[in-house]
């Protein structure tokens, strides 16, 4: 019987050339090409639908001839949306009446579905980053062998930031209406018709400083502490002894800390100020476990595409399996998370929180919300239930396809009731822009694959996590 | 899932008794590789691989979790439904008393599903082990519930190796008492009839020994 025990990793590389290099170079091409394609269908057909709401609206311009009669058209509107006194109709709509001269635009959708993909493609990388940092903080040893695979895909960390930052920063007055609000003459004026006093209780996060500044700040420190954190991994290889180790624990303490409030902060900052009149308290954990669970189905696809290539053999099904059990227990975990702020709201049954769900339970949104409670809770959960289907490799992939396109859903239906509303949909342009996106996700991290052993050699746990084994 | 009684009824044993569970486990696989039957192993606490070396296999135990825990799901919506929509409506906070108000059943169906599970694992891993309330077992040593490790093997089974082989193997593999005729004795026994009764078998064993 007797195992046999592993005494010494060896080294092993990726190459990141042929076909590996070409797939996600072309993947990017065709989806930009399908999204450029995508818009402009997108463009034609809405110009051809709206044609009767553009001549009224043109005929009202016209005749008033200055913008003073839009402002105050949508002051009044504002004042009956106000969550407060409006009771009926869901703040979406209001939202879309209350900024009406420039209202959804075909543009919109375009910069809704860059921010939509952008952001659920950085996920993945915070989450890669937040669980070595776990991994460090707990001293846990069994998801070492995995270690750079978790780096590689928080190597997106820089690139998916510049592209986040930069569409956030394009796209603030088209997808934001508190933006517009602030810019609107009745922003700081109680006495103004239009004067919101909510968006105004927000204004201390809502504003320029946390867009242009704040954002961009979180994450150059979070790029710093995993630059960090890699360069300490990178030296371990060719240093033994534990002095890397103590210091990417310390460093890993930090990040945790940091990221607990900085990772909130954003996630109130980039989605839930969509909605800006609606809050939760639930939203953040929300986010977290978006990416969290999403984070782990990318690191088990790419530990099983390595290991169709023929690498990481090492890597043993029994952390395999434990990887699937962190899917399993996540996928419950985003379940308990999506209840705990439902039932609340659904309970309760107060309007200014209902229009959110409100939103996402009428027209075409409805469908969507059963699917992504589906995918993302109970088809994942029944199909990694049983123990053999955490050991065979088809089934996890599939599991992590299902978590994958799930939270796709979800993050759509997170941006796009509050931005495009009505006119949303899920066409070429949102295929193409999360192609595009995932080619140039997966560029990133196999580049960055091939640039470092596929296994910590020297990291004081990687015999452990070799032979790791948690019994029957 | 071990088929066998934790009642030994009156049979006689040999056997290693080990204070180190990986000299156990080694012992064992030893024993296994040159075609040895092994009775069962006792042990405080589970020893990792042991089960496996001793070629027992998965226990089905969790497809009867899965069972336990639909027929609490179902159970508790059975519950909420029939309290809330069939038997005895009532308006709270205004909502509707049909089905769409299966949110409001989802603590029920949950805590239900849970409490199913736990009891019936319970339950189920107890009758499957035949440790019903008040029985009192056999042991072969005191200590094989402290901090010893008892390896037994059945003398009325026909084994690949003579007694003799098989004891000075497992002293070889770091046993710290061997014995050829261990017979177990119940715990409802009193010290005293427990001390005799290790004294006769202990007796007869040595008397083997001097016949041979």
């Amino acid at each position: 019987m007797g195992h046999h025990t592993i005494q010494e990793v060896s080294q092993e590389k990726f190459e990141f050339q042929g076909r590996a290099k070409l797939i996600p170079i072309l993947l990017i091409v065709l989806g930009a090409v399908l999204a450029i394609f995508g818009s402009l269908q997108v463009k034609n057909n809405w110009n051809s639908e709206d044609s009767h709401h553009s001549t009224t609206e043109t005929d009202s311009h016209a005749i008033e001839g200055h913008n003073a009669h839009a402002d105050e058209h949508s002051t009044t509107v504002l004042l009956i949306d106000n969550p407060h006194t409006e009771t009926t109709q869901p703040a979406e709509s209001h939202d879309a009446h209350a900024d009406e001269h420039h209202g959804p635009t075909w543009m919109t959708r375009v910069w809704a579905n860059l921010l939509m993909n952008s952001y659920y493609f950085w996920l993945f990388a915070v989450a890669a980053i937040f669980f070595i940092a776990v991994n460090y903080v707990a001293n846990a040893g069994w998801a070492v062998m995995l270690k750079r695979i978790m780096e590689a895909q928080s190597s997106y960390l820089l690139v998916g930031s510049i592209l986040l930052v930069g569409i956030i920063i394009g796209s603030k007055d088209t997808l934001y209406h508190w933006v517009q609000y602030f810019h609107s003459s009745a922003a700081g004026n109680p006495n103004a018709a239009g004067y919101d006093k909510i968006l105004e209780s927000k204004s201390w996060l809502l504003n320029n400083t946390s867009l242009f500044f704040f954002i961009p700040f979180v994450t150059i420190v979070w790029i710093m502490i995993r630059m960090k954190l890699r360069r300490n991994s990178l030296a371990e290889d060719s240093d033994k002894g534990l002095s890397m180790f103590k210091s990417s624990t310390k460093w890993s303490a930090g990040f945790i800390f940091f990221f607990a409030f900085s990772f909130s902060a954003l996630s109130w900052l980039i989605i839930m100020s969509i909605d800006a009149h609606w809050y939760s308290t639930m939203f953040s954990v929300y986010n977290f476990a978006i990416s969290f669970v999403t984070g782990l189905s990318v690191m088990m696809i790419i530990l099983q595409y390595l290991k169709i290539k023929g690498k990481m053999t090492l890597v043993s099904d029994e952390v395999t399996h434990d990887l699937g059990k962190f899917m399993f227990a996540f996928c419950v975990f985003w379940a308990y998370i999506f209840l705990s702020q439902w039932l609340l709201i659904w309970y309760t049954n107060l309007p200014e929180e209902t229009v959110y769900f409100a939103a996402r339970l009428s027209g075409d949104f409805k469908p969507l919300f059963f699917i992504n409670l589906f995918m993302c809770f109970i088809a994942p959960f029944l199909v990694l239930m049983m123990r053999n289907a955490k050991r065979s490799p088809v089934v996890l992939i599939l599991a992590a396809s299902i978590i994958l396109i799930g939270h796709w859903v979800d993050m759509y239906l997170l941006i796009m009731p509050g931005t495009v509303g009505d006119y949303a949909g899920i066409g070429l342009l949102e295929i193409g822009t999360t192609i595009c996106f995932f080619g140039i996700f997966a560029y990133t991290v196999l580049h960055s694959l091939s640039k470092a052993n596929l296994y910590p050699i020297n990291h004081p746990y990687v015999l452990e996590s070799a032979n790791h084994d948690v019994g029957p | 899932m071990v088929d066998k009684s934790i009642l030994l009824d009156n049979k006689k044993f040999t056997v290693g008794i080990f204070d180190d569970s990986d000299k156990l486990l080694h012992a064992v696989n030893t024993l296994k590789e040159k075609g040895v039957k092994i009775f069962d192993c006792y042990t405080p606490f589970p020893v990792h691989h042991l089960d496996h070396a001793l070629g027992y296999h998965r226990t089905n135990l969790t497809i009867g979790a899965f069972l336990c825990g639909l027929l609490g799901c179902l159970s508790g919506f059975t519950l909420a439904y029939y309290m809330n929509v069939v038997d005895w409506p009532m308006i709270i906070g205004g909502k509707p008393q049909d089905i769409s108000v299966f949110t409001s059943f989802i603590p029920v169906m949950f805590e239900l599903t849970i409490l199913f599970t736990a009891f019936g694992m319970v339950i189920m891993f107890f009758a499957r082990t035949r440790m019903i309330h008040g029985i009192k077992e056999d042991l072969l040593s005191r200590r094989q519930t402290d901090d010893h490790m008892v390896l037994a093997i059945d003398n009325d089974q026909d084994q690949s190796l003579s007694n003799k082989d098989i004891l000075e193997l497992l002293k070889k593999e770091g046993a710290i008492e061997v014995n050829d005729s261990k017979e177990a004795f119940n715990t409802s026994l009193t010290s005293e009839e427990e001390l005799t009764k290790i004294l006769k078998s202990n007796k007869t064993s040595t008397k083997k020994t001097k016949k041979k």
